[in-house]
């Protein structure tokens, strides 16, 4: 009996001990301040140097938090008992948050530098008037691949893909949007398409793609395209870029026939508690300075006007992550297409997964 | 008969290293300079100076530890209560009945209890954070307690507290005196049990994290679905001794605990 005491007031002890200790650092590292701002994002999608800046320019406390899938994050925000004060997700999920109440109107008059985002990226049919959502980085979805791997050889469109020589070789990203989306460009029809016809055609056209299929993976495909595990992979363009710093033999192209434009904006969740700090955060990042040195750090396209003037001749001429305007007008946003058409994408995206070669 | 020792020798050491290949694979890495899981590059130390300087992981780490301790011991006097409580009951079904109840609870997935742990926070407003990860750990140490106490209870004969009762010890000195001694090596394999059950806890973790509070095997998970940084190897490794240290904690309290009245009944 005495050793089952001794233990219980062992493990109380250092317990305490352990709680005082996470105390004290949580106060040391300034977590407990009055001032503070949390920030939902996604993980290493800013420079850290900038949130040091950004504590020391205001005096607000920054703390980060991470998720992995812009589903997550809604859910941790919808369920409530959180208070995030910046999140930044996808524009899919912002319009359906949007919906759902989720986020806060964003005061523009706090935030002058939004002058310098370009208006190709703003008002757009995710979010008109930027009334929820500031654009933070923007990108395309494309075909990352191994001209060694291929004997030399480049690819440039959607339906260089359904070459015979490529039997085995590609990898597709596990998105219904995005592979019935590359079906239906490569057939020269829009993104956002609902024309029963045209999604069966589309969903025709992948099954004759699937000999040439090696699989259909998550965010492995990263791992397995700068491994060299597969010659070609249709990712987003933020991937490819993570992929080619991995890699250097790989190359990104923005197919031809079009594709899909995609964005990654700023907004305030409902359940944020600074939200004066939130708009301040928010200019922050659009300070043309800052925004350069944050897109040179993660790498994706930046919607930011002044601040791709000021970026490297390399980085702001590069055509596959900055696509001349021809190219651009190529490109398309996902349109909320309704849960309805949404389940049934994800049907035909079911039937080309089960489909036998 | 030598021969066939040695081939059944060989087979368990092919076992276990195939069992522990993977861990060792990670561990291996978690000192390449290089960067990344592909080619060893030279020794470096480097990953886990990173581990230790990030203050916000440490304090990760931290919380951990006082969610693991704090769960397991009090699920470990929840469930010494529960396993007094079901050998007290007289009738033979009620108690199987309460038994598989408790065990349905350890077989059932954890997906299932952190999900409906959620729904159950969100629905009487708990905020999301400490005590709720700490409650839903106490939930699922408990069975397990109950389950590593119980056969020591069943082991322990009746007419020990008879004999107890009749030289004039009160209910609590029976139990304190008696019960308790004799069922301490159940006790403490429990209290291990929960202890390693919570540390390496995903799933109920997963759902029921929130507001800033965080536990290892979730960072490390959103940390690992972003890129392969080696640090998490590092993090993985240091997780993976610690552990260790623990079983051959356990160990050796087993050894000595249990080692002095199993020597008492071979004596004379």
């Amino acid at each position: 009996m005495k050793q089952l005491v001794r233990m219980t007031a062992a493990v109380i002890i250092i317990t305490a001990a352990l709680l005082y200790l996470t105390n004290w650092l949580n106060t040391s590292q300034g977590f407990r301040g009055k001032d503070t701002l949390t920030i939902y994002n996604w993980g290493d999608y800013i420079d850290p140097e900038l949130l040091a800046r950004f504590e020391k320019e205001t005096g607000i406390k920054v703390i980060y938090q991470t998720f992995d899938s812009n589903e997550a994050m809604m859910t941790k925000i919808a369920q409530g008992g959180t208070s995030y004060d910046v999140s930044i997700p996808s524009e899919y999920a912002i319009s359906k948050m949007k919906q759902e109440g989720l986020l806060l109107p964003i005061d523009h008059s706090k935030i002058p530098n939004l002058k310098y985002v370009d208006k190709r990226f703003m008002d757009l049919s995710f979010d008109h008037d930027n009334q929820y959502s500031i654009p933070y980085f923007w990108g395309t979805v494309g075909i990352v691949y191994n001209p060694e791997m291929l004997g030399g050889r480049e690819i440039h469109k959607w339906s260089d893909l359904w070459d015979e020589s490529l039997r085995n070789q590609i990898l597709l990203v596990d998105g219904a949007r995005e592979v019935i989306g590359m079906s239906l460009n490569a057939l020269g029809y829009s993104l956002n398409d609902t024309d029963e016809g045209h999604l069966q055609e589309a969903l025709r056209r992948l099954n004759l793609l699937t000999p040439n299929v090696k699989a259909i993976v998550g965010d492995e495909i990263k791992m397995l395209l700068a491994g060299e595990e597969a010659a070609i992979g249709v990712v987003w363009s933020g991937d490819a870029s993570e992929i080619m710093s991995e890699n250097e033999k790989l190359d990104y192209v923005v197919p031809k026939e079009g594709t899909n434009l995609w964005f990654d904006n700023m907004v305030i969740p409902k359940s944020a508690t600074n939200i004066e700090g939130a708009h301040k955060f928010i200019n922050f990042m659009l300070d043309p300075e800052v925004n350069a040195q944050n897109t040179e750090y993660v790498g994706y396209s930046t919607p930011n006007a002044k601040a791709l003037e000021l970026l490297p001749e390399d980085i702001s001429g590069d055509e596959r992550f900055y696509p001349d305007p021809e190219m651009t007008s190529k490109l398309e946003v996902y349109e909320n297409l309704g849960p309805r058409m949404l389940s049934h994408y994800n049907e035909l995206f079911l039937e080309f997964k089960m489909h036998r070669k | 008969m030598r021969r066939g020792i040695k081939w059944s020798n060989l087979y368990l050491a092919a076992v276990f290293l195939i069992l522990y290949a993977p861990i060792f694979y990670l561990m291996f890495y978690s000192f390449n300079s290089g960067g990344s899981m592909r080619e060893f590059e030279s020794f470096t130390l480097e990953w886990y100076g990173e581990v230790f300087s990030d203050t916000r992981l440490l304090i990760i780490v931290l919380n951990t530890l006082v969610i693991a301790l704090l769960s397991s011991l009090i699920s470990t006097i929840l469930g010494v209560i529960g396993a007094l409580a079901i050998r007290q009951v007289r009738r033979l079904r009620s108690k199987h009945t309460l038994l598989s109840l408790n065990n349905v609870l350890i077989v059932s997935p954890d997906v299932i209890i952190g999900a409906s742990f959620l729904i159950l926070f969100t629905m009487i407003g708990l905020q999301l954070g400490f005590s709720s990860v700490l409650i839903s750990h106490i939930a699922f140490s408990v069975p397990i307690v109950v389950l590593m106490v119980l056969p020591k209870l069943e082991e322990m004969s009746p007419t020990l507290i008879d004999a107890a009762r009749d030289l004039g010890a009160s209910r609590w000195e029976v139990l304190t005196k008696v019960t308790l001694p004799f069922i301490k090596p159940g006790i403490f394999a429990g209290f291990f049990m929960a202890l390693t059950y919570s540390l390496d806890d995903f799933a109920v973790t997963f759902f029921v994290t929130g507001n800033g509070f965080s536990t290892l095997s979730v960072e490390i998970y959103s940390r690992a679905r972003h890129g392969v940084s080696l640090s998490i190897n590092a993090l993985s490794t240091l997780l993976f001794l610690f552990t260790a240290l623990l079983v051959v904690g356990y160990y050796f309290i087993h050894r000595r605990t249990n080692g002095k009245p199993a020597n008492a009944e071979v004596g004379p």
